[in-house]
């Protein structure tokens, strides 16, 4: 009798186990509206007559996410074109206005994951070039990204405040180049004032809560 | 009285000059336009995101040091101008 009721304990104690490395193993969809509202990019053009700089808070958009094959990642990250905001506010004006990024008729900035490449691991981070699609000013152009991700498991309660919300924290790290003629930001004009190359820093965390 | 006119006005000229340069290098030099927020740079304590929170604040661009120098000089030059003894007549 007690053989049958320890096996049948270590038989429970085996499945639960493996549901519980299934759950894990399963991608996660995780949510990058961030309700801290801490999630940003950072821009900054250095002409050799001024330096801008600036940043974006109106990121949202989601990634499917496997800890254990993260070379299947897919999602996309949008970021709202009419949080961009400069130092000077008559500079972030020209900056959204229809001369520029002309967030009026093209309200969103985005990414979307395509494919992943040089898949590594260091430390708690899982590095990896990813090449997308991003769309500026309605242009689409095949980008390829270097990104670092980490996964954190059970920290979404701690980070909201709220111990018994249950969930995962994804962290994506991403600083990247890009040229503004590639997407029709007035090309070759006051390159002296406005540089060609606009240096990107992409700092978000997304959510997935369990049941 | 147009010699302290003269005097007053290129007194005037140097200090615009002085305190456009002054307000341009206490607040950094910055060799942009004005800025009239600034961003201070946190962390999110859980997943260690560095994000930026804007504040009011005022950053002289270059037009402030340009403004003193373009003022300097009207009232240097002016003062100059009315400075000037009348060229004697053969």
């Amino acid at each position: 009798m007690k053989t049958s009721l320890r096996t049948s304990l270590l038989a429970a104690a085996a499945l639960s186990a493996a549901a519980h490395t299934a759950v894990q193993a399963a991608p996660q969809s995780f949510d990058f509206k961030d309700p801290k509202g801490v999630n940003n990019v950072q821009f900054k053009l250095d002409a050799p007559l001024e330096s801008i700089t600036g940043t974006a808070t109106g990121l949202s958009g989601s990634i499917s996410f496997d800890a254990g094959k993260p070379e299947a990642t897919t999602g996309r990250i949008v970021l709202d074109t009419a949080s961009l905001t400069v130092g000077n506010p008559l500079m972030g004006e020209h900056l959204r206005s229809a001369k520029w990024l002309d967030a009026a008729r093209h309200p969103a900035i985005t990414f979307e994951a395509v494919s992943f490449a040089n898949v590594r691991k260091k430390d708690a981070q899982i590095l990896a070039d990813v090449t997308g699609k991003l769309t500026v000013k309605g242009i689409t152009k095949e980008t390829t990204v270097p990104v670092s991700f980490t996964h954190l498991p059970d920290k979404l309660g701690a980070r909201l405040g709220d111990p018994k919300l249950k969930g995962d924290l994804l962290v994506l790290r991403a600083s990247f180049e890009i040229n503004r003629s590639d997407f029709d930001l007035q090309p070759g004009q006051m390159t002296d004032k406005v540089a060609e190359t606009i240096h990107l820093s992409l700092s978000v965390a997304g959510a997935a809560p369990r049941p | 009285m147009k010699n302290k006119l003269s005097l007053l006005l290129k007194a005037f000229a140097a200090i615009a000059l002085l305190s456009a340069l002054s307000v341009w290098i206490a607040t950094g030099s910055h060799r942009g336009w004005t800025q009239t927020s600034t961003v201070e740079m946190k962390t999110d304590e859980i997943t260690g995101i560095n994000y930026p929170v804007r504040h009011d604040g005022f950053v002289a661009g270059v037009e402030i040091p340009a403004l003193g120098l373009l003022a300097a000089s009207t009232l240097g030059g002016l003062g100059f101008l009315l400075g000037r003894r009348p060229s004697a007549r053969s």
